[in-house]
């Protein structure tokens, strides 16, 4: 009954210098589903990101993409085979226009020296820019696309980012803290625009603080503590889980 | 005056040389935050080479001397075929073998020693002596009033415009040129977007390398001679005019490369050839004073690069 697993993590560990930041942890993202992946200060939910995108490379453990173990790929590989992400700190390119940040996306799908030596007036390569306009326009963001992205605001930078992400055509797409630094009409505004990016197709997995937009996005979600998952279920549950609560509010004698 | 203004024009010429090395001085350090010190015996390589083969023809007697345009064509596919082996042997492997990202040193220091070897294997084969490179326009001139232009002199200008235009249209309009502004701009970035970043570092040796050749190429036709030590002296003052100008900045190594070559040409004229190394250095000095990011100074350089 379940849609099918897109992205599998099966006993991953990775430890910085003797100390586990991450220890046998294992999960399944199911397609088209959103899931949050949440936890207290340093639980390890960023290494997990850098683990499945690439940036680190697991000590342990597989990762599955569609059923392919990529956990020996280079990140530009794992993306080219259907992953994006975002990043916690933005990392649009400052001087780039918008519309040139959302073409970098591009990349991960042009293939040979032929393609990149083709110059943009010419009919096929305007098609790339065609696309990456439309897309644009699609979740609200063609008012501008000639501007600089260092000129526009931080909500603003953090769309341009996701949809940057999404012309590599992702299956799964990684968001770090979408809604850090935005206030609450901004994260309400993000939570519609997400929602539209997952009506698209596309899978999202999300590391997230603001449990207003986990409860609201996310059906799914992932707890982790010390590196080690201790809730794996619906998010409408994850409030009552005694594990979770400790894990946030410590243990019982504490809280009371 | 006119002896002033014909001055400037002569240093407009000579800064056109400085602008194109700049150029590729420019685009390593723009791109990849790496000080290439193979230019400038790249540039003296495609002069060398170009004089080797209107002399002698290409090696072990595969051609007859060849002509003057064929000779410089050779020289520049030479040095772009050198670019390709320096990339290969600084920097990748020492990137590879290395690793860390921040880490330029052992680049910079590779690259020293590929400019020691290239210069002093042309000096053991050809001798210090400067050798003469004739194009059948060498001694042709237009005359405007009473300054002179020589033909040579706007034929090297043409040239150096040209590169310089069909450059920066390749980084603004093609999708390379993208690719390559990008991971000027964040390098970790555009890996994880998927920019092939191991097969595009490469096309900016290649570039280098051909700005490298084509103002080898300007430099012999303009001043009808060649010899070993002409890259150290081109690429101190290359060098010059692109910090004068702005690392990272097209703009800022064409004004900064002219402001020295126009320099130049004037102290020489009106203090004497002595005074040309203290007065460019001293200006450059100055300039940094007031204004250290360069004329057109560009935001990234010197941040986390490849």
């Amino acid at each position: 009954m379940d849609a099918a697993v897109v992205l599998a993590l099966r006993n991953v560990t990775k430890a910085f210098s003797g100390l586990k930041v991450v220890t046998d942890v294992s999960f399944d993202v199911r397609e088209g589903q959103r899931t949050a992946l949440i936890g207290p200060n340093g639980a390890g939910k960023t290494t997990v990101f850098n683990l499945i995108s690439g940036a680190y490379s697991a000590d342990r453990g597989a990762i599955l993409l569609q059923g392919t173990d990529i956990a020996a790929k280079r990140p530009g590989e794992r993306t080219v085979m259907g992953l994006a992400r975002s990043f916690q700190n933005i990392r649009l390119m400052p001087h780039l226009s918008v519309v040139e940040n959302v073409m970098v996306g591009q990349h991960a799908r042009t293939r040979g020296m032929m393609d990149l030596l083709t110059p943009l007036w010419l009919k096929r390569n305007r098609a790339w820019r065609d696309e990456a306009e439309s897309q644009l326009r699609a979740f609200g963001l063609g008012t501008y696309p000639n501007e600089v992205t260092a000129n526009l605001p931080y909500g603003i930078r953090k769309k341009i980012e996701v949809v940057r992400a999404l012309m590599s055509h992702p299956k799964v797409l990684l968001l770090d803290e979408p809604a850090a630094g935005l206030n609450t009409r901004e994260t309400g505004d993000l939570k519609d625009f997400l929602m539209g990016v997952a009506e698209h197709g596309v899978t999202l997995l999300i590391v997230e603080h603001d449990m207003s937009l986990v409860r609201s996005l996310c059906e799914h979600t992932i707890v982790l503590n010390f590196g080690l998952k201790i809730y794996d279920g619906p998010t409408a549950s994850v409030q009552e889980d005694p594990a979770v609560l400790e894990a946030y509010l410590g243990p019982r004698h504490n809280a009371a | 005056m006119i002896l002033v203004l014909q001055q400037v024009i002569n240093g407009v010429m000579l800064g056109a040389v400085y602008v194109t090395v700049a150029l590729a001085f420019n685009l390593t350090i723009g791109i990849l935050n790496f000080l290439n010190f193979t230019i400038p015996p790249l540039f003296m390589l495609t002069a060398m080479v170009a004089w080797a083969s209107a002399q002698y023809g290409l090696p072990f007697g595969l051609s007859s001397p060849l002509n003057w345009a064929a000779a410089l064509g050779d020289g520049i596919a030479v040095a772009i075929a050198a670019s390709l082996v320096v990339e290969r042997m600084t920097f990748r492997y020492m990137k590879a073998r290395y690793g860390d990202a921040t880490e330029h040193a052992i680049p910079l220091v590779s690259s020293l020693g590929f400019l020691l070897i290239i210069e002093n294997l042309v000096r053991m084969a050809y001798g210090t002596e400067p050798h003469r490179f004739t194009t059948p326009f060498t001694n042709m001139n237009l005359r405007f009033g009473g300054l002179i232009v020589s033909i040579p002199q706007l034929f090297s200008l043409v040239l150096a415009l040209a590169i310089v235009f069909g450059l920066s249209r390749l980084l603004k309009y093609t999708r390379i040129g993208r690719a390559l502004r990008s991971i000027a701009e964040n390098p970790d970035a555009s890996l994880l977007m998927g920019v092939d970043v191991g097969r595009i570092v490469p096309v900016v040796f290649v570039l280098s390398g051909l700005l490298c050749g084509v103002a080898g190429a300007i430099f012999a036709i303009n001043y009808g001679q060649v010899y070993a030590g002409m890259g150290n002296e081109v690429g101190n003052k290359a060098i010059a005019g692109m910090v004068l100008g702005g690392l990272g900045s097209i703009w800022g190594a064409i004004v900064g490369g002219v402001i020295v070559g126009v320099v130049e040409t004037l102290s020489i004229h009106l203090f004497g050839g002595d005074t040309v190394q203290a007065i460019v250095w001293g200006l450059l000095l100055v300039a940094l004073i007031v204004r250290p990011q360069g004329i057109f100074g560009h935001h990234a350089i010197g941040k986390g690069k490849l």
